[in-house]
């Protein structure tokens, strides 16, 4: 199973290589929106990136109430301890 | 009726990203030709060859306005930068220049159609999942107003915006259209584009009706050109060329200096056939495009040829422009050196033309060695000729029977 530290790795590579975001902008607390500058067309394209990179699949309603890079981590963490099958195929992937 | 001027000039080409680059690569006899290897496992296709821009560094362009842009809008974006340096004018939020009334411009762009190389990928995921996992940028890419919308996007302009489409007439025909709005008092400045990305998809459209080049994967710089007794068809490749239309008076008002003046154009649409070319049809367009321009054929110094390189194109085209003109003008076609860059070789071929008049310099038909039998007792370039000229007429052609021609008076 993807340990939180693991998550973390992976959630900012997604965002340096797709968002081109600086790695040291890159705090549990910063703001997606006002800290991070992404955008309503961002926030569809994360879930599709995330998803990619992670093995997973994200509900994006789930996700609506997303604010910062630390509740990104949270909400992975959640989704795949609730679905271990999830877990594995993300194992199976990696 | 206003004067239409050519005040700025932006070419991207297989010889490299500027107008520049254009002019030295075609100067030097340069072939922008190549294998692409992965092409030869696409089922079906006969020919392996196209041209393509190299080296394009896509990363000067900042993240959200990249985001929506193909490799067409890409380069259709740095060519409009240049282009509107080389005016000075500033019709955006991010160029250097005179500044111009953004309700008094216009932007016209055109593609073929949207991102090839998107639609594949969007495809190709849409019959694996729908439209699960397809991002939200897709669409932008994808659209027939990507190049126009990607733009206007990247330069931060707000004001009237057309998209032609009409393949390999599209950006003569929107030249055309842009002279017609400033020739009216509709307009102060048009700026002009076209633009499309090389795919074996386009390749394979005119490999399908045996107009692409077959029998030259491992040799593509000896392929016979455009003209000659045995060209073997087309070479397609990528590019886009924008150029900066003014009235006369707002260049004077600003200072400016222009290129040329753009005397008439004509475009229509034959009526016969979508693939076979109409000699009659082609030589009617070229009259109805000098005639627009107040001038008779004696008048016309050199006919820059759509001439792809086609069987039956070449030497029906060549045959309308001797009819129109008659046999002593100079012709050239400039897609034996960088191929047939469909939406863009309006654009392209148009600044490529200014810049031989500017050089005193016509380029001749790259790999011509034995003109067609039926081309006989004309004046179809062998070799580059150091020659003034004062008018030109461009022709371009497409499917559909679209033909359409423009006629320029260089400064």
């Amino acid at each position: 199973m993807l340990s939180k530290e693991d998550i973390i790795v992976r959630v900012n590579e997604t965002f340096v290589s797709e968002f081109e975001i600086d790695p040291a902008l890159l705090k549990p607390e910063a703001n997606l929106f006002t800290d991070l500058e992404l955008d309503s067309l961002d926030g569809v394209d994360m879930l599709i990136h995330l998803e990619d990179n992670m093995g997973v699949k994200f509900d994006s309603e789930v996700f609506k109430e997303v604010r910062t890079l630390g509740d990104i981590y949270t909400k992975v963490e959640q989704l795949i301890a609730q679905h271990p099958e999830m877990e594995k195929r993300n194992s199976d992937t990696v | 009726m206003n004067k239409v001027l050519i005040t700025g000039l932006g070419a991207v080409s297989c010889f490299g990203l500027t107008k520049e680059d254009l002019f030295k690569g075609l100067s030097e006899n340069l072939c922008g030709f190549k294998k692409f290897e992965s092409w030869s496992d696409i089922k079906g296709l006969n020919c392996h060859i196209g041209a393509e821009v190299e080296n394009f560094d896509n990363k000067f362009i900042p993240r959200k306005k990249r985001r929506s842009m193909s490799k067409m809008s890409e380069m259709a974006y740095l060519a409009t930068l240049d282009a509107l340096a080389d005016a000075g004018i500033a019709l955006g939020e991010i160029e250097e220049g005179h500044p111009v009334n953004p309700m008094r411009t216009n932007l016209i762009y055109g593609s073929t159609t949207g991102s090839p190389t998107t639609l594949e990928s969007f495809y190709k995921k849409y019959f694996e999942s729908g439209g699960e996992g397809q991002l939200s940028t897709s669409f932008f890419k994808v659209m027939n107003h990507s190049v126009a919308a990607n733009v206007a996007l990247g330069i931060g302009y707000r004001g009237p915006l057309i998209a032609p489409s009409s393949a390999c007439s599209t950006s003569n025909q929107a030249l055309i259209l842009g002279m017609e709005l400033i020739k009216v008092g509709l307009y102060d400045v048009v700026v002009v584009g076209g633009a499309d990305e090389l795919h074996p998809s386009s390749v394979g459209v005119f490999d399908i009706v045996h107009a692409a080049a077959r029998g030259y994967d491992d040799k593509p710089h000896t392929l016979p050109g455009p003209f000659d007794k045995n060209r073997p068809g087309l070479v397609v490749s990528e590019g886009a060329g924008v150029i900066v239309l003014e009235s006369e008076s707002h260049m004077k008002l600003r200072g400016g200096s222009s290129y040329g003046e753009i005397l008439g154009g004509a475009y229509q649409c034959d009526g016969i056939h979508m693939a076979q070319p109409d000699q009659k049809s082609m030589s009617e367009t070229m009259f109805r495009a000098i005639e627009n321009s107040h001038l008779s054929p004696h008048e016309i110094d050199y006919v820059n040829a759509h001439a792809t390189g086609t069987v039956i194109g070449d030497v029906l085209e060549g045959k309308a422009i001797v009819d129109t003109v008659g046999s002593k003008v100079p012709i050239s076609s400039l897609k034996g050196h960088m191929g047939h860059s469909l939406a863009a070789c309006g654009t392209l071929e148009v600044v490529a033309s200014l810049l031989m008049a500017k050089e005193k310099k016509l380029i001749g038909n790259r790999n011509l060695t034995e003109l067609d039998d039926e081309l006989k007792d004309s004046n179809f370039l062998f070799n580059d000729e150091n020659l003034a000229i004062e008018v030109f007429l461009s022709n371009n052609f497409a499917f559909g029977g679209m033909n359409s021609s423009l006629v320029v008076r260089c400064h």
